[in-house]
């Protein structure tokens, strides 16, 4: 009876798997996609009363923010079959697979009172699909192109996965005057460089602004006092402190920690500097390295742990990093030249870096432990790169060769994607990217 | 006389110049007045300390700033609170807020929250207010976005896809088509047909054959045999609901499917070159590009895909498969185009569901 006990559960099992759906699936494993921009189509967005030209310049901001990431291709308006004419209509999606459109973005603008209000969604042409829900943003008509921003972020996001980054601003050192005798002063401006506006004057040389973390305020170096000495500048009323100096000292290369309440910097005594902390509470300030080599430009990791700088104490320029209370520290660069400048990332899985090398600059990235090293530029001069908020696009400096030669803002994306210059008014150099703008 | 001519000819040549030079210095302002007119200007000057320098240069007015910045609205920096920074921290000599360049408009003043657009209220400045997930009920006659994208796509199912007898057990069809091409065995060019497989097992189990004689044969073979039928019996009434279960490996399994013979490496190679190509990356997060995500994609008799969903992830957050999705998704539908995949129509029962899994981890640092 056992047996038949057995037998029987046997062929139950048996039966089971026969009657499953064992159809036969073919498998195929893809892992050669395709790296190209994204064809989309941003038709002008709809004006629903009184949005005038906003409407209009609302979908070119948009437009020209997501063609600036080099992730999309914008279908230019002759292309399109059919016109969207309202915000509601239905989407002929037929019409918008033609002409290889792969996102759709509708847009709509109109004037309630004194505001602006701005609404949007996004389809998927070949699915046949919204994605995500749309949005409406509203404002002072003043600022619509926040607004346009916003809309570029919530698509940008939408449509990669990535965290927004449009809806911020870079404080810069803007440049004018030959190179010999150069005037520079702090300058802020929109990321895409709309919007500049000039924070000191000319008086004396300021170098390296950097945002705090919430952006309402920065850092920066001055020789102000003859000698380099750092200053902070409320963003708001434009008040301006010393971080204290001390008897034949220099100090340089702040940056905030994470929440803002320390300033970590290097400091030159007798020529020789070391990475120090200043708690902005307490006014103590605390020696983190100390080593007869040059340590400088500190950079908290965002959960304020460590701090990545870099030294010469093997004899090259090369990154290092430390526990954030001070230490020897490890190093994590290990290729050919030297390297510099390190800036941990928003999102703390790399680091970015100035590679010097066989006569050529680059800005790079690695992992925080230094491997995976990747070289996204290379020129006469690139240096100083400094993260976007979402931790996927860098901006840095770039300086032409000879006497006529001038510093510009590029920006490039973590992959190497889409270098492109940052439009300023003049010469530009020592770029900090803000935080996303509340 | 007699020194003059014992003088050699370069030394009378040498005093008479040196004579002439010293009546010209003598006599010359007399005989040729000099032209002052021609002077350069002189300003007297006296030594100025840094500090003072400084403070000049500070006072000095800096017109070309002037121009580039737009006058006003700079709050008065000298009266505003001081930051929350320690009492006890030196405050710049030359403060620069009451030196600086004109007319720098705060920041703030331009960055205007962005309110809710229906509060009345003036609302927490960032949120974004949603629109319907479906289009705004404004004009309830006009026809709803979201609500037609579903019928769009569902209007290309095949009627076909959806016939598939709930009732019907998988079991027979199973046996006559064994032959799964997995990612780790891509199937061989030129596979017999539904013989590859299945023939090579064999080899791997010769070593228990010596163990099996031992025992002893079933005594009453006739009774097992009964209880067997009985209980297959039994158990193929219950399969219709087991395989209703599972709807989707159903969608195109009718038994009047040609299952054709397996298809050829070069046909599955041209298939994935097809998707592959249609399959964009750059606008995938960093992220989404270390997901892996398989789709299970249901084909229509026309090379056209009828369904496409996610099955599977795995090495990303929910969020970063759901692009990573979405990315496969487009690259599926926009390669099928309007005529559908080239794909033999004698073994659509081959491909009537592929199983596509979608690896970007080597294309990361490209």
């Amino acid at each position: 009876m056992t047996k038949l006990t057995h037998l029987a559960a046997f062929a139950l099992m048996a039966v089971a798997t026969l009657a499953a759906p064992a159809r036969a699936e073919l498998t195929i494993r893809l892992t050669d996609g395709v790296i190209e921009p994204m064809p989309v189509a941003i038709p002008t967005f709809i004006d629903e009363g009184g949005a005038g030209d906003i409407a209009a310049s609302l979908s070119r901001v948009v437009a020209a923010n997501l063609v600036g990431t080099g992730l999309f291709r914008e279908i230019g308006a002759e292309a399109y079959i059919s016109q969207v004419g309202s915000f509601d209509a239905p989407i002929a999606y037929a019409d918008w697979q033609a002409i290889n459109a792969q996102a759709l973005i509708v847009g709509a603008a109109s004037a309630q009172g004194d505001q602006i209000v701005v609404k949007f969604r996004v389809f998927d042409v070949f699915s046949g699909a919204q994605l995500g829900d749309g949005l409406q943003f509203a404002a002072p008509a003043a600022s619509w192109r926040r607004m346009a921003h916003k809309v570029s972020d919530a698509v940008y996001s939408r449509i990669t996965g990535e965290g927004p980054y449009f809806d911020s601003r870079v404080v810069f050192v803007a440049e004018s005057g030959p190179k010999n005798e150069r005037l520079k002063r702090l300058a802020v401006m929109d990321q895409d460089g709309a919007n500049v506006q000039y924070l000191t004057d000319s008086s004396s040389i300021v170098l390296a602004p950097r945002f705090s973390p919430d952006g309402s305020r920065i850092l920066f170096t001055s020789y102000q006092s003859g000698f380099p000495q750092i200053y902070v500048m409320d963003v708001a009323t434009l008040q301006t402190r010393s971080l204290g100096q001390q008897e034949g000292t220099m100090t340089f290369a702040p940056r905030f920690s994470p929440d803002g309440q320390r300033v970590a910097f290097a400091l030159e005594r007798g020529g020789n500097s070391d990475i120090y902390t200043l708690d902005l509470n307490s006014g103590q300030l605390s020696q983190l390295t100390n080593s007869p080599s040059i340590e400088t430009a500190p950079s908290f990791s965002p959960d304020g742990s460590q701090i990545v700088f870099e030294s010469d104490r093997t004899g090259t320029q090369q990154i290092y990093v430390m526990p954030a209370s001070g230490g020897e520290g490890v190093r994590i660069s290990n290729g050919q030249g030297r390297y510099g400048t390190p800036v941990w990332s928003p999102r703390g899985d790399m680091i970015a870096f100035t590679k010097q090398n066989q006569g050529r600059f680059h800005i790079g990235v690695m992992l925080t432990d230094g491997t995976e090293e990747r070289l996204l530029t290379s020129s006469f001069l690139d240096e100083g790169p400094t993260w976007a908020p979402n931790g996927r696009v860098l901006m840095f400096t770039r300086e032409s060769a000879g006497a006529e030669g001038q510093a510009q803002l590029f920006a490039v994306d973590v992959a190497g994607l889409s270098l492109r210059p940052v439009p300023t008014e003049g010469p530009a150099s020592d770029p900090s990217w803000s935080p996303l703008l509340p | 006389m007699g020194v003059w001519r014992d003088m050699d000819t370069g030394t009378k040549a040498s005093a008479i110049a040196h004579g002439a030079l010293i009546a010209w210095v003598i006599v010359g302002d007399v005989l040729w007045p000099f032209d002052t007119s021609s002077m350069p200007e002189v300003a007297n000057v006296s030594l100025m300390s840094e500090a003072d320098f400084a403070a000049l240069q500070a006072s000095a007015p800096k017109p070309s700033e002037a121009e580039a910045t737009p006058p006003p609205a700079r709050p008065e920096p000298a009266e505003q609170p001081a930051e929350p920074l320690p009492e006890d921290l030196p405050v710049a000599s030359e403060a620069q807020p009451e030196e600086a360049p004109p007319p720098v408009a705060p920041i703030a003043g331009v960055e205007q929250p962005i309110p809710v657009p229906q509060s009345e209220t003036p609302p927490a400045p960032r949120p974004m207010d949603r629109v319907a997930a479906t289009p705004v009920d404004e004009q309830p006659d006009t026809p709803d976005v979201a609500d037609q994208a579903a019928p769009e796509v569902s209007d290309e199912v095949p009627p076909d896809a959806e016939v598939p007898p709930p009732d019907q057990p998988a079991a027979a069809p199973q046996e006559a088509a064994p032959v799964v091409v997995t990612e780790a065995d891509p199937a061989p060019e030129d596979a017999p047909q539904l013989a590859p497989t299945t023939s090579i097992r064999p080899k791997s189990r010769p070593a228990r054959p010596a163990q099996t004689p031992q025992e002893t044969p079933p005594p009453d073979a006739d009774a097992d045999a009964e209880a067997i039928a009985a209980a297959l019996a039994e158990a193929t009434a219950d399969a219709p609901a087991d395989t209703a279960a599972e709807p989707a490996a159903d969608a195109g399994a009718s038994a009047d499917i040609p299952e054709g013979p397996p298809m050829s490496g070069g046909e599955v190679e041209g298939l994935r070159i097809a998707i592959n190509r249609c399959w964009v990356t750059s606008t995938l997060s960093t992220e989404a590009m270390n997901t892996t995500v398989t789709l299970r994609v249901e084909m229509s008799e026309a090379g056209k895909p009828t369904s496409i969903e996610m099955t599977s992830f795995e090495g990303g957050s929910a969020a970063a498969a759901d692009r990573a999705f979405e990315a496969g998704r487009r690259a599926v539908n926009r390669c099928a185009g309007a005529n559908g995949y080239d794909l033999p129509p004698e073994k659509y029962g081959q491909w009537n569901v592929l199983n596509l899994i979608f690896d970007p981890n080597g294309m990361r640092l490209r």
